[in-house]
């Protein structure tokens, strides 16, 4: 970020790193990041894959596939995600993760800084490293382990560093009210319409850097919920931070969507992403998955 | 005001942000630069990233390793230790670039509100050395400072949806070489052909917080053939 590059990445992390522990890959190989249904992918030589995070209604050749477990393609064989089910991006690894080259350590696509693609029609992806799979345990990760992608709960915040620039109107408000995802959002920042939330003073600041999960109010009231491939650095004033073990729950949400916001205080917060942490220990202890 | 001591406050679960004086100037962000600096030079366990600005710097750290009471201790610390260090030596980039017409689409704009003829402006502009205050928003954008007074104007009322990478302009008290193809609201009076941003590498930029960018006023054809040379080509030593 130092450079001026966001971190980019997988918005709902954990998804992400569970595909590829159910295959025993590294935790950070390249996966496919899948937003809505569409995608149809064919296997050209015998593969094994997971699928992970949203339902996306995936398909292996006309039956439903299963998700949160290795699931094996033959030569020829089409996996289809045919119709949206629960949430917003679902992940595609691949025993032996994609190959795709790494750029500023990591493998992550960064479209409006030129760092890889989305991928086209007719492209054909290879696989990477069969050399870093572990041998591990073949199994449907326990129904436990997989987050309901429950879209109502509230998404909790961490506030400031900024939110003596909004009253304790604005406050009130920001925490109180439903605010909806609208169209005008992507791996950026998801903006919102609700009501308006006060201002105290012009929320322009002095350019800093800006965490993952920042919330900007500009003077519109508006909320904006910066995100992985957001700018590094802005100029307006933040009310609060989404907690970074709610993140990967924000990254589920869609257009239409509404999060109400509540506040956490630091020590819940990092208590909370210490019992993620345990889940993914073990998840890996299930698997045998030795790092 | 003068503080040694920065504020430090934790944002979120896993930054610290630390902030000096709420002004844009060299002094203060010589303090955040060698905040930075001091930071990584020690490899404090736990911290991932150390992020400079104009004023304030931020630290993210792993959660799972430390803590912002250690951070702040830590930063503490640092500030009392009066050591002298060697930072990097600041280079001095001279960026050919081609002013006004087809390059230039807000230079009137800019003479029009500086009472100045567009040349005066383009000399004004040019003939002076600019501190990147620090690299961010994208692409590794340098945020420079130092502008003439009387060449500080507002941004457009609308952003551009569209400015080529390498336009050269400004806007209140900021100046940027445009790194890709990007909205902007800054007004610009030029183009420079050199690639000032090169994705594939580490780092993806030259300039370092603390360099010097100066964009010397050429004709069109020099531009375009600086163009065909690397920005490491531009160095001049200070």
């Amino acid at each position: 970020m130092k450079y001026g590059i966001p971190p980019s990445g997988a918005m709902d992390q954990y998804s992400y790193r569970v595909g590829n522990l159910l295959l025993g890959n590294p935790e950070n190989s390249a996966s496919l990041e899948i937003t809505l249904h569409g995608l149809k992918i064919e296997a050209l030589i015998p593969v094994t894959i997971s699928i992970t995070g949203a339902d996306l209604g995936p398909y292996l050749n006309g039956d439903p596939a299963p998700q949160w477990t290795p699931l094996i393609m033959k030569k020829g064989e089409i996996i289809h995600f045919k119709q949206r089910k629960k949430g917003l991006r679902a992940y595609l690894a691949v025993k032996g993760g994609f190959d795709v080259p790494e750029v500023l350590g990591s493998r992550s696509t960064f479209i409006r800084g030129k760092i890889g693609n989305p991928i086209s029609e007719g492209e054909i992806i290879s696989i990477g490293d069969f050399g870093a799979i572990k041998s591990i345990k073949s199994l449907a990760l326990p129904k436990l382990y997989i987050p309901d992608l429950n879209l109502h709960d509230p998404i909790q915040v961490i506030m400031g560093p900024q939110n003596e620039y909004y009253t304790l109107q604005g406050i009130d408000t920001f925490l109180n009210a439903s605010y909806k995802v609208t169209s005008q959002s992507d791996r950026m920042a998801y903006r919102t319409e609700g009501p308006p939330i006060e201002i105290a003073k012009d929320p322009g600041i002095i350019t800093e850097p800006i965490p993952r999960g920042a919330i900007q109010v500009p003077g519109d009231g508006k909320p904006i919920i910066l995100l992985w491939d957001a700018q590094v650095t802005g100029g307006y004033a933040k009310i609060a931070t989404v907690i970074s073990a709610d993140m990967d729950r924000l990254g589920q949400k869609m257009p239409g969507d509404t999060i109400h916001f509540q506040q956490a205080n630091r020590d819940m917060a990092i208590e909370l992403l210490f019992e993620k942490k345990r889940k993914i220990d073990t998840i890996k202890k299930l698997l045998n998955y030795q790092d | 005001m003068n503080r040694k001591y920065p504020e430090i406050k934790p944002v979120g679960d896993c930054s610290v942000l630390i902030e000096y004086e709420e002004e844009v100037s060299p002094e203060v962000n010589l303090k955040v630069r060698t905040l930075a600096y001091r930071i990584e030079k020690h490899s404090f366990h736990g911290i991932i990233e150390v992020v400079p600005a104009y004023r304030s710097l931020m630290i993210f750290f792993d959660p799972f390793k430390t803590d912002f009471k250690k951070i702040s201790d830590f930063v503490n610390y640092l500030t009392e230790e009066s050591v002298k260090i060697e930072m990097t030596q600041p280079r001095l980039f001279k960026i050919p670039t081609v002013y006004g017409s087809l390059y230039g689409p807000d230079l009137e704009r800019v003479s029009e509100h500086t009472k100045l003829s567009p040349d005066e402006v383009v000399h004004l502009f040019a003939s002076r050395p600019y501190l990147v205050y620090f690299l961010g928003f994208l692409c590794s954008l340098a945020y420079l400072g130092g502008i003439p007074k009387i060449l500080e104007i507002p941004r457009l009322t609308s952003p551009r949806p569209y400015v080529p990478a390498g336009s050269v302009g400004f806007a209140g008290k900021q100046a940027n070489i445009v790194p890709v193809d990007e909205p902007s609201g800054f007004n610009y009076i030029g183009r420079t052909f050199v690639k000032v941003y090169y994705p594939k590498k580490f780092p993806p930029t030259l300039f370092r917080p603390g360099d010097y960018i100066q964009c010397p006023s050429v004709s069109e054809e020099e531009a375009k053939w600086a163009g065909e040379k690397d920005l490491g080509d531009f160095i001049e030593s200070i």
